[in-house]
């Protein structure tokens, strides 16, 4: 009820509001490619979005690989100098460090860039 | 253009997200979107780059439309900030020339348009404050209800009303506005 009546309030114009309502009046602007230009910009934005994270990895990635297998080599070194009674026979058939980093750097860009296909 | 069609398209565009559907979201409303941010900023150039960049906001924050009012309420509330924003960076931009300097081109960037180039309705809209301005092309160019303004700006409708009324008040003792009538 309240409410019917604020509406019918606001209904009512005076001379002034006429007069206002003719002066801000306002003709409909033409597209003209506007929202074709905002629609390019936005899927812009969004391919970088869904690049910048693969991409970062990619190259962050690329930076770490040589200190990474080095980092390997050196960790196997250490493990070959523990005392024989330590290391158990059956490492040997174990891979080395090596190729376990170079094997889970290569499946973690591998599943980004079929995350990046599927998109 | 209807509020469920909107709704619908709002949701198909976050559900993807489809750039299509939003881009036809921009369709529908980008003549209410730069008409209003015309009226507020009275450049048609900046006003078109500034709804340029309520679009891209509006993007960013679709998640955040919760669908209780009109998606152009919403939208008008993400053109008024964005203005809101470009208004105060251009002013802190002024001032740091200022500072270092470079007095002529913050006057020139702040100058106001030659007088020949005012129309009446802009000078009108010089005598309103920001807020004053926005409430009233929401009222009277875009024939929004009090309701609708207090839901887009979130302000309680007897505000306003009562801006409205301020609004009229200072553009009666600045002009007779029935000498404007056909300006």
């Amino acid at each position: 009820m309240t409410s019917k009546i604020i509406n019918m309030a606001e209904r009512i114009r005076d001379e002034d509001d006429r007069l206002l309502e003719t002066m801000f009046a306002a003709s409909p602007i033409a597209d003209d490619g506007f929202s074709a230009l905002v629609v390019r910009r936005i899927r812009r934005k969004v391919m970088l979005r869904r690049l910048s994270l693969p991409l970062a990895a990619l190259i962050g990635g690329a930076i770490a690989f040589k200190p990474l297998v080095a980092l390997a080599g050196f960790a196997q070194q250490l493990f070959l100098q523990l005392p024989d009674e330590l290391v158990a026979s059956a490492t040997e058939s174990l891979p080395a460090l090596q190729f376990v980093v170079t094997g889970g750097l290569l499946l973690l860009v591998a599943v980004m860039a079929l995350n990046m296909i599927e998109d | 253009m209807t509020w469920g069609e909107d709704k619908q398209l709002v949701a198909r565009a976050l559900a993807s997200p489809d750039t299509a559907a939003f881009g036809e979201l921009v369709r529908r409303h980008q003549s209410h979107v730069r008409n209003f941010l015309r009226k507020l900023a009275g450049d048609y150039t900046l006003a078109d780059d500034l709804a340029q960049e309520c679009f891209m906001h509006a993007w960013d924050k679709l998640h955040t439309y919760s669908g209780k009012g009109t998606f152009i309420g919403w939208l008008l509330k993400v053109a008024y900030t964005t203005f809101l924003q470009s208004k105060r960076k251009s002013r802190r931009y002024a001032e740091i020339l200022e500072q270092v300097g470079h007095v002529s081109v913050a006057e020139e960037r702040m100058s106001t348009p030659a007088s020949e180039d005012i129309g009446d309705l802009d000078r009108f809209l010089a005598v309103l404050n920001e807020e004053e301005r926005a409430i009233m092309v929401m009222s009277y160019a875009l024939g929004m209800s009090h309701r609708e303004i207090s839901e887009s700006l979130g302000m309680p409708a007897g505000t306003v009303k009562s801006v409205i009324h301020r609004a009229k008040q200072r553009i009666r003792t600045s002009f007779d506005i029935k000498d404007h009538q056909h300006g």
